[in-house]
């Protein structure tokens, strides 16, 4: 009996031990996915994906670099969803595809804009590999064109790239940041922002500030690809854009900012020629207060703003007195209430819904989700009161409190 | 003694006959001739055969007397013998009575040397020389007197060459067991100081000391010690080591139940704490029982340096222990289960390095830890002269060569070259050795499934480890289970906070000071 014993555990042991055997793989033999692009095929209810896959041996350790060899691989395969693309495309690839580096995803607008896009990323999501922070990117033009036309010339390695643009975002928010994990929670008629992107170029001449989509920025010379704007998603499609301010203010408006600062100019109070250049950031969370109770539905939207001055092109003193303080307060103010109105104005007719998270404000008033649903806030939304109010506070005038004193010059001459 | 002497001297081997060596010396009275007594003191050491013995013929002149001193070469201090026997023999001017009770007179007014005692038969003068003491045998008396002049040569007290410290004492124990006695009485001067004297090995007896605070020490735990050694039945125990061997509970087990310890202040803040400390003849070590995880974890030096100091050591002595245990298994369960937790550049990087090694990171892995504990057990036996080929081979082998010639990857040199590190900052041997063998049955179980594996065995450790005793304590007592203590575990309080002795010692008197009011622990 006693030896019995010891065969079965003996066995158990051993059984235990050999089922983890199937998932163990070498990394040399795992070709691994740093971006994925979809696009619509030709065809109906089929995918064109295109993998860009890593290439170890180029620009990682001097021991083992490949000097002739891309940095990337990028292959493209027909089919009818992202994971029979990935068996597929072990026919020409030698080592086996792995997407547990996956960080970004590109969709063609051309497919965004398709019913057919939340079937294939939501079957895409079953597979474990997938990372739910991977990024989604929306490209002006195929995804395909967009990943062969992004060789940045910084960044050898793509998932660097990616890497430092959505660390670039937290920074601007000229794009928002857009994860498939935000993504899949957003598929009930809220609006989700996903970051916009094109490596063709668009001028539409000179306009103020960030007023600016992707492919519009004046720009000469320097990489193709331009992330500015976002493409608004509603029930896992796109429905529309938004410009670069736009999406800046949709990130203010949130309760939790996930912008840390950001740049902008605005026209100087105290001299129409010039422009002034701010650094925003928040200091507290944005207040947010819904009354589902009243019809139309009332929303109250606190925004505590902080100010740096940042560039002082008018060279005017604001130190020196406090009404011109006041002024730049108050501009600052004025400005981005309007321009924070003229959003809320083109989402409300526009769309059935919000991109700012206000919905889980509203939601905490119900008893129930059903009670929630019911209510139809995405059409509640669209009628809705909103009294936004922007707390501004001027923390800084710069390095040097006064700006050098040319203008005193000009003035004795 | 004789028969051991023989199978020394002689080269014999085989089973001793039964009742030993002590009992082949008769236990017969001395005569009163001289030369006869002489004459079986040289029959028993093979004179001349053996050129063991020595022997000082003298004649006592104010009693007009012959004398013989006898002594056995090596354990006697001849110096002794001739300043403080000899020479004031020659120089006594006797009394007209001292005739009558001439060995009395002798042993109480004339020999200046201090340990001095009457044997009456030959089987205690034999003992008696064996460990150095000088035998005078007179003309005319049937009585000896054996004076305590052992002089067996000592190192003298050298620094510790294991535990060594940046900051505190630098004193260790020699293999003089009167000298660790006095090392100890100097650290802890207390009369409550208990050395109780045992014997050990019934061929070769040694004599084995259990020291322990009478007014702390768990009585029991003292009589449990007592009991063990009287139990150690062998036929010689030359060191402490071997008895360490023969205490233990365990000797299967890779964890230790018993420590040893070269620095006297370590043994006297043990003894502080309750436990026994044996103190045994040729070894430069003081046994320590019981012990817990804590007194493995813990140095001497962390309670000399500051708190700050001392406790960041021991933050850092965590991470070492666990990078020595794990670093190698998680290497292994990251890359070949788990690649999503590797940031990208560090993965590609990774990947890149493996491209050209031919083997699997398992035995990459195998390949290089095993020549690295080759290069470890090589580096304690080279000969000092030679020391620094070992630096040479190993820094050229494992850094530079096997890397070039795509034995193994860059990056698992550096994985175990941190865990060889770690492994080194552990400060207790046995801690050491013992993780370094566990180690591989991590690699194995991470090598199999993983994390999960890694994950299981650990449980599967902690289980085994918080389950043992030594001596009665739980291994990680007074933290598991827990018990009052002065929280001196992974980190040490201030050292007025330490009023409370561990109470899993079960301490007879559990407070070292009276603590502050109100600052309870």
């Amino acid at each position: 009996m006693r030896w019995n014993g010891w065969k079965l555990g003996m066995v158990l042991v051993i059984l235990l031990l050999v089922s983890g055997c199937g998932e163990r793989r070498e990394l040399e033999t795992s070709a691994f996915v740093s971006v994925i692009g979809l696009d619509k095929a030709e065809q109906d209810h089929q995918v064109k994906v295109t993998f860009q896959i890593s290439n170890p041996q180029v620009n990682t350790t001097q021991s083992a670099e490949a000097q002739k060899e891309p940095p990337s691989d990028i292959v493209t395969i027909t089919s009818v969803d992202l994971l029979s693309a990935k068996e597929l495309a072990q026919s020409s690839l030698s080592r086996e595809i792995t997407f547990s580096h996956l960080q970004t995803i590109i969709v063609g607008e051309e497919l965004a804009r398709d019913d057919l896009f939340k079937h294939i990323i939501g079957s895409a999501i079953i597979d474990p590999e997938m990372r739910r922070e991977t990024i989604m990117i929306v490209s002006k033009e195929r995804a395909q064109a967009f990943i062969h036309a992004n060789k940045p010339t910084m960044e050898t390695r793509p998932h660097k790239y990616y890497q430092f643009m959505e660390d670039n975002w937290r920074k601007t928010g000229f794009s928002p940041v857009s994860n498939l994990n935000a993504f899949f929670q957003r598929t009930e008629g809220e609006l989700f922002l996903a970051a916009y992107a094109t490596a063709e170029r668009d001028p539409i001449g000179i306009r103020h500030d960030d007023d600016y989509s992707a492919g519009e920025v004046p720009q000469d010379s320097g990489d193709p690809v331009q992330m500015i704007g976002s493409a608004v998603m509603q029930e896992g499609k796109m429905v529309g854009m938004l410009n670069g301010e736009e999406t800046r203010i949709s990130q203010l408006l949130r309760r939790k900012n996930l912008i840390e600062t950001m740049t902008a100019e605005f026209p100087d109070p105290l001299n129409e020629n010039y422009q002034i250049s701010l650094v925003l950031n928040q200091s507290s969370h944005t207040e947010i207060e819904v009354d589902t109770d009243r019809s139309p539905v009332k929303i109250d939207v606190k925004v505590p703003l902080q100010v740096k001055v940042n560039s002082n092109i008018a060279l005017e003193d604001f130190t020196a007195s406090q009404k011109r303080r006041d002024a730049l307060r108050e501009m600052v103010k004025e400005k981005m209430e309007e321009a924070s109105d003229s959003l809320i104005k083109k989402l409300q007719e526009n769309y059935t819904g919000e991109p700012f998270v206000w919905y889980a404000t509203a939601r905490r008033n119900f008893w129930t989700v059903s009670g929630f649903e019911n209510f139809e806030w995405g059409e509640k939304f669209k009628e809705a009161d909103v009294d936004l109010h922007y707390e501004v506070s001027v923390t800084s005038f710069g390095e040097q409190l006064s700006p050098p004193a040319f203008k005193k010059f000009e003035e004795d001459k | 003694m004789s028969d051991f002497l023989k199978r020394l001297f002689n080269g014999q081997s085989g089973q001793p006959e039964k009742g030993g060596a002590q009992g082949a010396v008769p236990k017969e009275a001395f005569s009163l001739v001289l030369d006869f007594n002489t004459k079986r003191f040289e029959d028993l050491f093979r004179y001349p055969l053996n050129s063991a013995l020595k022997r000082r013929e003298l004649r006592i002149p104010s009693v007009n007397r012959r004398a013989v001193v006898l002594f056995v070469d090596g354990t006697a201090d001849s110096d002794k013998i001739a300043e403080q026997v000899i020479k004031p023999l020659m120089e006594w001017k006797a009394g007209r009575e001292s005739a009558d009770h001439l060995v009395d007179e002798l042993k109480n007014n004339v020999l200046t040397i201090s340990g001095r005692e009457t044997v009456e038969d030959l089987n205690q003068a034999v003992a008696k020389l064996i460990d150095g003491s000088a035998v005078l045998l007179i003309d005319g008396e049937n009585q000896a007197i054996a004076v305590d002049s052992a002089g067996f040569e000592n190192r003298s007290v050298a620094e510790p060459t294991r535990e060594i410290v940046i900051k505190g004492p630098k004193s260790a124990f020699v293999e003089s067991s009167a000298i660790n006695h006095s090392l100890i009485r100097r650290q802890v001067k207390d009369h409550r100081l208990i050395s109780e004297t045992m014997t050990v090995g019934t061929q070769s007896p040694q004599n084995i000391s259990v020291l322990y605070l009478s007014h702390i020490a768990d009585p029991q735990l003292v009589e449990n010690v007592k009991d063990k050694i009287s139990q150690a039945d062998r036929d010689a125990i030359l060191t402490l080591f071997q008895m360490e061997e023969l205490l233990e509970e365990r000797p299967y087990s890779l964890f230790p139940s018993t420590m040893t310890t070269e620095r006297p202040d370590r043994a006297g803040s043990f003894l502080l704490e309750g436990h026994v400390v044996l103190l045994m003849d040729n070894s430069p070590d003081a046994l320590i029982a019981p012990i817990t995880f804590w007194s493995l974890y813990h140095t001497a030096e962390d309670q000399f340096l500051r708190w700050a100091y001392g406790n960041f050591a021991r933050l850092i002595r965590l991470f070492a222990l666990f990078f020595s245990l794990l670093m190698p298994a998680i290497y292994l369960a990251v890359v070949t289960f788990h690649p999503e937790m590797i940031p990208t550049d560090l993965l590609l990087a990774i990947a890149a390095s493996r491209e050209r090694v031919p083997f699997p990171t398992l035995l990459e892995l195998l390949l290089l830890e095993l020549t690295f504990e080759i290069l470890r057990e090589a580096g304690i036996r080279v000969p000092t002269p030679l020391g620094t080929t070992i630096g040479i081979v190993g820094a050229l082998i494992l850094g530079q060569a096997a890397v070039q010639a795509n034995l193994v990857s860059p990056l698992l040199v550096v994985v175990i070259a941190i865990t060889g590190l770690s492994s080194f900052a552990i400060p207790d041997v046995g801690l050491s050795v013992m993780t370094r063998i566990i180690r591989f049955t991590f690699v194995f179980a991470a090598y199999a499934m993983g994390f999960i594996g890694i994950a299981l065995v650990l449980a599967v450790l902690l289980a085994y480890a918080t389950s043992i005793k030594s001596f009665g304590v739980p291994f990680f007592a007074p933290l598991s289970p827990h018990m009052p203590s002065s929280r001196d575990l992974l980190f040490r309080p201030i050292i007025r906070k330490q009023w409370l002795r561990p109470l899993s010692m079960k301490p007879r008197d559990a407070i070292r000071s009276k603590p502050e009011g109100g600052d309870r622990q």
